[in-house]
């Protein structure tokens, strides 16, 4: 893998959000602003972050972006196209990895290429191959309760990448995780991502998930949830952990981010 | 050869049939009254009933009547329940209609239905459909409800539209419940059927069992309770290895099976 990856060509928006804005009713006279006024545009290829607390809204975006929310103002755009529900341009990929579990590990992969009409043999051999990229080869057969947390988001992240979306929506997908497997998802996750570089919007509330993940960390401050910074990444790829981790500007990402949250805290705890 | 442990659990069942039959054979001899058989009489006048025509032409129809009654309760609740299960309008608008029903014993309203459909076949394979209906309608329910919200999002993504969510989600995913539903419902269609033909006395396995009781026919009676016994015990441990292969995909909540297959 010696590609070129310092120059990219132009970069054009893949996503519009066009000051969306959510409310939920809590209560019958209550109303929650989970969204406020939100504008953001991703690039096609891009891997882009949306980091905050809990209750920021970053997930409610997410799923506006999917389709699976229409928000209360204001729209979502595809490809200059208003997002009205979800469909196979946009691959979920959830923190509760959301598997079938009555069907097995190669089942659940070729349940989306079947959905849309790819003959069974082919659909059989592009997953097995989606299942040894995500190193779960040998367990075709199995169901989804045999496996582990980690295996179970691996094989989400198959699923979803066997109907060629051409977004991926990623829900805090390692937030289920202990911390071992959390860092090596988050590797192989990179390295798959280097292959094809489709664009990618993942959730965290992870500083140092966010930074060594992203092109660009969309910073939330939640109550109600706003954008308050979008900070670019510059760093070298392909990106390993172990070389990061030492490298001063990643580590100055970090607690700038960091430090940034800690001050909107304070901000928001005197006012 | 099976480990001690297993060899146990596999002739549990059956030992606790022999300890029933002892504890009834002992019962009956200490007793000595002529309304109470012992075990062993009410077992020798099992051939007779099996070897009589008649007889067979009515359990015929009495397992006739049950299987479409239960047939056509799982073909209409297992819909119904999952509709509930996903939509809060329909669930608003079955809901009050299925609590006054649920408590109501369906062989009370036998006389009504009798009024109406006469003392025939109809109005016996409608009590069974409605002692089926309910506990399958309120499992499906359960079932559709908690299907995770991220799982139908993820089908709806791939292109899957209402129906087929429906269809190929939620009802496999809602299947051990429903199942759960189902195996009640069929004990509850053997004792509807039974008591069915209690009360409209025409054919059927309980007409014989009545009309012995009549006839001072106590071994005949006993006899009957026993084939009875063992047609539910039968269908269940069926239905227990259907259910067993149709949901091996599930997380089982029970290590202990329930039942005799």
């Amino acid at each position: 893998m010696t590609e070129p990856v310092a120059i990219r060509k132009a970069a054009s928006a893949i996503i519009e959000i066009d000051r969306v804005s959510q409310i939920f009713q809590t209560s019958a006279r209550k109303d929650h602003l989970a969204l406020s006024d939100i504008s953001l545009t991703i690039d096609e290829g891009a891997f882009v972050s949306i980091l905050g607390p809990s209750g920021c809204g970053k997930s409610t975006l997410l799923y506006i972006v999917g389709g699976f929310v229409s928000p209360t103002d204001g729209a979502a755009k595809m490809k200059g196209k208003t997002i009205t529900g979800p469909g196979p341009d946009r691959g979920p990929v959830f923190q509760e990895f959301a598997l079938f579990p009555w069907k097995t590990v190669l089942g659940n992969v070729m349940y989306g290429p079947r959905q849309q009409r790819v003959r069974a043999s082919e659909a059989e051999a592009q997953s097995r191959g989606l299942i040894e990229m995500v190193g779960l080869k040998g367990y075709e057969n199995f169901y989804p309760k045999e496996l582990s947390g980690g295996m179970k988001q691996r094989v989400a992240l198959a699923r979803t990448l066997a109907y060629h979306p051409e977004v991926l929506l990623m829900d805090e997908p390692f937030g289920a995780l202990d911390a071992h497997t959390r860092t090596r998802l988050q590797n192989d996750l990179l390295n798959i991502w280097e292959r094809d570089r489709k664009t990618v919007l993942f959730v965290t509330h992870s500083v140092d998930e966010a930074v060594f993940l992203s092109d660009k960390v969309v910073m939330m401050s939640k109550s109600p949830g706003r954008i308050r910074q979008v900070i670019d990444v510059d760093l070298p790829r392909p990106r390993r952990r172990n070389e990061l981790l030492l490298e001063p500007r990643y580590q100055k990402y970090v607690v700038d981010i960091e430090r940034m949250f800690d001050e909107s805290d304070e901000a928001g705890s005197t006012s | 050869m099976m480990p001690p442990t297993a060899l146990v659990r596999r002739a549990a069942p059956v030992l606790a049939c022999i300890g029933v039959l002892a504890l009834w054979q002992v019962a009956a001899l200490a007793l000595k009254n002529d309304s109470f058989p012992t075990a062993v009489e009410a077992m020798r006048a099992i051939p007779a009933i099996l070897g009589d025509k008649e007889a067979l032409i009515n359990i015929m129809a009495s397992l006739r009547r049950m299987a479409i009654g239960f047939g056509v309760a799982v073909l209409v609740s297992i819909p119904l329940g999952l509709m509930m299960g996903r939509s809060r309008a329909v669930a608003a608008f079955f809901n009050p209609l299925l609590m006054v029903i649920y408590p109501v014993p369906k062989a009370a309203l036998m006389p009504i239905i009798m009024l109406w459909l006469g003392v025939g076949d109809i109005t016996k394979t409608l009590v069974i459909f409605l002692g089926v209906s309910l506990p399958v309608i309120y499992h499906s329910f359960e079932g559709a409800k908690a299907v995770e919200e991220k799982m139908l999002w993820s089908g709806a993504a791939m292109g899957l539209s209402a129906i087929q969510r429906m269809v190929r989600i939620v009802l496999p995913a809602a299947l051990p419940e429903i199942l759960t539903g189902c195996r009640t419902g069929l004990v509850l269609a053997l004792i509807t059927m039974i008591t069915s033909e209690m009360i409209a006395r025409q054919s059927g396995a309980g007409n014989i069992l009545f009309n012995a009781l009549d006839m001072g026919q106590y071994d005949t009676v006993f006899a009957m309770i026993i084939i009875v016994g063992a047609m539910g015990i039968g269908l269940d441990a069926i239905f227990e290895r259907v259910r067993a292969r149709l949901v091996r995909w599930s997380e089982p909540q029970f290590d202990m099976p329930l039942s005799f297959s």
